[in-house]
């Protein structure tokens, strides 16, 4: 397409570029244009927070972004949550000790937008977690594993910090 | 033989790749010079194809062919569907049609270009000239003589009409000392899973194969359809089930899209890819459960049932879904009328017309889950007219535990906790407690509604079980393998296809302990129909007894091998010998062992017994007999009388699946399902207005319950393994949406009652406007 421009942006700490339309939604742009295929799209009418991402900071939907406005900005995706290849996020571990997820449909974007309610509030209650989560929509789970995941990641990484601390101070 | 995984909360080895965002769904299927399909679909309910212009959408760049239904003449035509009774008729229908449109959403005509942008682009350039023909909504009025014709070639819309009468119900209504009715309109509801459907196709015309990669339930079976559809062997059709981003019973049928798509790879050469949007899943893909009921129930003046009666209009849609039909709703409805009631005196009556509305198809809990609910809340009438607790009336009439027990309508329940689970689920809910507290709260001007909703559910969907819920006629065959490698570790392999429900990890739990190895061990392979063994697929509750009854007995096979193994190297008699945790001893003479793997090992390479056939692998299946998994499900709601708001403080279900696989697994079954009753009841309702127009084409207008919705679930198990099927599994995932929207309406009708709308409760959806309507017209009649 001759109206295609090139996008750049830093993904997970990674500098990247690929052409996009200005209609390209962000959404295909980060998987098909990037091939992080872990966002994934649900609705596209901003309904279900299948396509969540942190853009430059905050929580936003890709679907209900052009990839246009995204060039420049910091992007993270659920493939950047992950600390290392072979250890998973303490999110991502407690998802699998509550069983947090059944089809993994949504837990991409369960995991972005959980992950940006634990940096705010370490110590959530059922009640934000809810309210942080509504925009996610699960078909499968009912919601009882991710808000017990949740709780236990948020625990587990209460602990994770004291620990640290505590080898700081050491 | 010690049982180590069989039951213990075994995290699901699915998991990292989905919590990395590395596991492929439909769409991250991207097979090299992919194009890419969109359908236009038609804007009227019901509308004559006067002309289709399709020039301009050709011309636009990056456009490689738009077809429309006289494009695909030369195919045979979709679907015949057999008619598995005498009383159904048989419909075809064309890939697209070519007269006229029968639904909004119906497929017209399909782009094929570069891109998915620019084959949206070009639906937009396609001209059709329509002409509006009259519609239809409402079945009862479908059925009625001179009804807008549907499918004219039928001569009604009248797909199938069935009756069935045990004893003599007419003549015990006759005679009762007291009678009760109920007419209740089931709502419609949409499984909507959150990945819609998709197709992606590879047709290599100089080999005359065709790779297929679809979002579906059931590999095998699309396999087989479309091989018969496109007239080729099954085995130059190669069907690939990537990751299912849930399924719940929408992916057991074969749609349209699914064969139209190959169809475009082979003409055009390239693979071709079909995403469906948000759009497209609501309204063109499948909706289910609507169903138009009067029940009515005969019983002496201690509330013991005498009979029941039950008439059951299902709305068909526009076409019928491939292969399970319309009945998928009324007929299974009907024939779980009694339930675990001991009710021998019974009539039902079943009809499913055609609409001018998207077709009905299966979706986790079919038609019990209206059946329940008409029943249920008939039942809490009955209660309070008699002036019994609705709990106590129930336990009145439920069959006995653990005891075999046949239904009026045919059912042989293999003895389950009806009566216990109700039992628990009291205690655990404090039901005294609550009971006491709605007094209070009462007084005070609030209303807490308490719903019990218990039942008995179908498990393992094969020959015996879909006869019972009236569709008999066929075998079915599911097969799975079991492989022990040179090492011995061990594959598994079979077409049985999850969805969410985690097979990895349940059927190699199975597996494992049959064999005694470790589950890290074993390997699971599934959706793909070149690498896995026959089977039906995953629906119906089927997989733990379907899959695992099949895997047991492959694994029985091969761990006689194993023993006879064993005991060669041990210079013992197979018969001295025993397996336990990895190793095969010498009964009562521990110390004189060998290992699985040094068995394993003597298989590929010796030594071994010279008569042995050494292959260590079996592929078995499994047909199974009938069983029946039962629960129990309680909802605390308060309704707010002023918005006519529903909260929900409380859902609890004490379930019994027989043996439990997998309780994380079970618990998460049941969670999910609870959500999606409160959905059909809170939440959904895909309206149409009197033109036929969807009224719920967005996420906006179609309401997932979120997270705010509802509580955490509360689940507690009984375990009464079956004595008839392999294992003692018992099937289960859909019960939570059997029981559960019956729990919730009879809630809120609890609720109501102090309001005077109780009763006036005869349809879901229950959104706020629709409570507020109840309260307010029950105002207005005092
Ligand atoms: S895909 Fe973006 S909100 Fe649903
Ligand atoms: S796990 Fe399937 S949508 Fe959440």
């Amino acid at each position: 397409m001759s109206n295609e421009r090139l996008v750049t942006v830093t993904v997970n700490g990674e500098r990247r570029s690929a052409l996009a339309e200005p209609r390209t939604l962000l959404v295909d742009f980060i998987r098909h244009g990037l091939g992080l295929t872990g966002t994934h799209v649900g609705c596209e009418q901003g309904g279900c927070g299948a396509c969540t991402v942190v853009l430059d900071g905050e929580l936003a939907l890709a679907c209900c972004t052009l990839a246009v406005q995204a060039d420049g900005a910091t992007l993270q995706t659920v493939e950047g949550l992950a600390p290392a290849p072979d250890r998973l996020h303490p999110l991502q571990s407690a998802f699998q000790a509550e069983h947090g997820l059944q089809c993994g449909y949504c837990t991409p974007g369960m995991l972005i937008a959980a992950d940006d309610l634990l940096r705010r509030t370490p110590d959530p209650t059922e009640q934000e977690i809810r309210s942080h989560l509504s925009g996610n929509v699960c078909r499968c789970t009912g919601y009882t594993g991710i808000v017990a995941a949740v709780q236990t990641a948020a625990r587990n990484l209460r602990a994770q910090a004291t620990e640290t601390r505590g080898v700081t101070a050491s | 033989m010690t049982t180590r995984y069989v039951g213990a909360p075994v995290l699901r080895v699915e998991d990292p790749a989905f919590l990395r965002g590395r596991a492929a769904f439909i769409d991250d299927i991207a097979p090299p010079r992919c194009l890419h399909a969109a359908f236009l679909r038609s804007p009227h309910a019901h509308a004559r194809i006067v002309r289709i212009d399709t020039a301009a959408a050709a011309a636009l760049p990056g456009v490689h062919a738009v077809l429309t239904g006289e494009d695909f003449c030369d195919e045979l035509p979709f679907t015949t569907t057999i008619a598995t009774r005498p009383e159904c008729k048989t419909g075809t229908r064309r890939l697209l049609p070519l007269d006229k449109a029968r639904h909004v959403g119906d497929p017209i005509a399909v782009v094929v270009a570069d891109s998915r942008y620019v084959a949206e682009d070009a639906l937009d350039l396609i001209v059709v000239e329509w002409q509006l023909l009259p519609v239809v909504t409402d079945p009862e009025a479908a059925l009625l003589a001179g009804a807008p014709l549907i499918h004219e070639e039928l001569g009604s819309n009248d797909f199938a009409h069935i009756t069935f009468t045990a004893g003599d119900p007419d003549g015990v209504f006759a005679r009762a000392p007291r009678t009760f009715s109920k007419r209740f309109h089931f709502g419609r509801t949409h499984a909507a899973p959150l990945e819609g459907r998709g197709v992606v196709a590879d047709w290599d015309a100089t080999t005359g194969k065709a790779t297929v990669w679809t979002s579906t339930q059931m590999p095998h079976l699309v396999r087989g359809m479309l091989a018969g559809q496109f007239g080729m062997p099954e085995t130059s059709l190669r069907v690939i089930c990537p990751a299912v981003g849930g399924g719940f019973g929408l992916k057991v049928q074969l749609f349209v899209e699914e064969a139209i798509v190959p169809l475009l790879s082979r003409r055009l050469g390239r693979p071709v890819k079909w995403i469906e949007d948000r759009s497209e899943a609501l309204g063109a893909s499948g909706h289910s459960k609507e169903v138009v009921m009067d029940i009515d129930l005969a019983t002496d003046d201690e509330g013991r049932f005498l009979a029941l009666r039950g008439r059951y209009v299902g709305d068909g849609g526009a076409y019928l879904a491939h292969p399970w039909t319309s009945l998928i709703d009324p007929l299974c409805a009907a024939s779980f009328l009694p339930s675990f009631y001991d009710v021998q005196d019974l009539a039902y009556e079943v009809r499913t017309p055609f609409t001018n509305k998207c077709p009905s198809v299966a979706y986790r809990g079919v038609g019990w889950t209206p059946g329940q609910a008409a029943r249920e809340i008939l039942i809490d009438e009955a209660a309070r007219a008699l002036d019994i607790d609705p709990v106590e009336l129930r336990l009145r009439n439920a069959v006995p535990d653990g005891i075999p027990y046949r239904s009026a309508t045919g059912a042989s329940y293999d003895g389950g906790s009806f009566q216990g689970a109700i039992r628990r689920a009291l205690e655990l809910v404090d039901y005294d407690g609550l009971r006491e507290r709605q007094a209070t709260l009462r007084a005070e001007g609030r209303y807490l509604g308490i719903g019990v909703s218990p039942f008995v559910e179908q498990g393992g969907w094969a020959a015996r079980i879909a006869a019972v819920n009236g569709f008999p006629g066929f075998a079915y065959l599911d097969s799975a393998s079991v492989s022990m490698e040179p090492d011995g570790t061990v594959t598994v392999a079979g077409g049985f296809q999850s969805n969410g429900q985690g097979h990895e990890t349940t059927m190699a739990q199975v597996v494992a302990d049959a064999l005694q190895v470790p589950f890290e061990s074993v390997r699971v392979l599934q959706g793909d129909t070149d690498t896995v063994p026959y089977a039906t697929g995953s629906y119906g509750s089927r997989t733990a007894v379907v899959a695992g009854g099949a895997l047991l007995r492959a694994s029985g096979d091969v761990r006689a091998k194993l023993l006879r193994l064993g005991a060669h190297l041990l210079e013992a008699s197979p018969d001295d010998v025993e397996l336990v945790d990895g190793l095969i001893r010498v009964a009562g003479t521990p110390s004189r062992s060998v290992t699985i793997k040094q068995a394993a090992a003597a298989a590929y390479w010796g030594p071994r017994p010279d008569d042995l056939d050494p292959a260590l692998s079996a592929t078995r299946s499994y047909d199974p007999p009938e069983t029946f998994s039962n629960a129990c499900v309680v909802a605390v709601v308060e309704v707010d009388a002023r918005t006519g708001q529903v909260a929900i403080e409380r859902l609890l279900v004490v379930e019994d699946c027989g043996t439990i696989v997998n309780p994380l697994i079970v618990d998460g079954q049941v969670s999910g399902a609870i959500a999606q009753a409160v959905g059909a009841v809170l939440l959904e309702g895909l309206p149409y207005d009197e033109h036929g127009q969807f009224r719920a084409a967005t996420l906006a207008d179609f309401l997932f319950p979120k997270t705010t919705d509802l509580p955490s679930v509360e689940v507690d198990h009984l375990e009464t393994p079956s004595p008839v099927t392999e294992g003692g599994f018992k099937g289960m995932g859909e019960g939570g949406l059997i029981g559960g929207p019956s729990a919730l309406v009879n809630a809120i009708a609890d609720a109501l009652v102090p309001l005077g709308a109780g009763a006036s409760v005869v349809r879901t959806p229950l959104r706020p406007c629709d409570i507020l309507e109840l309260i307010d017209a029950a105002r207005a009649a005092v």
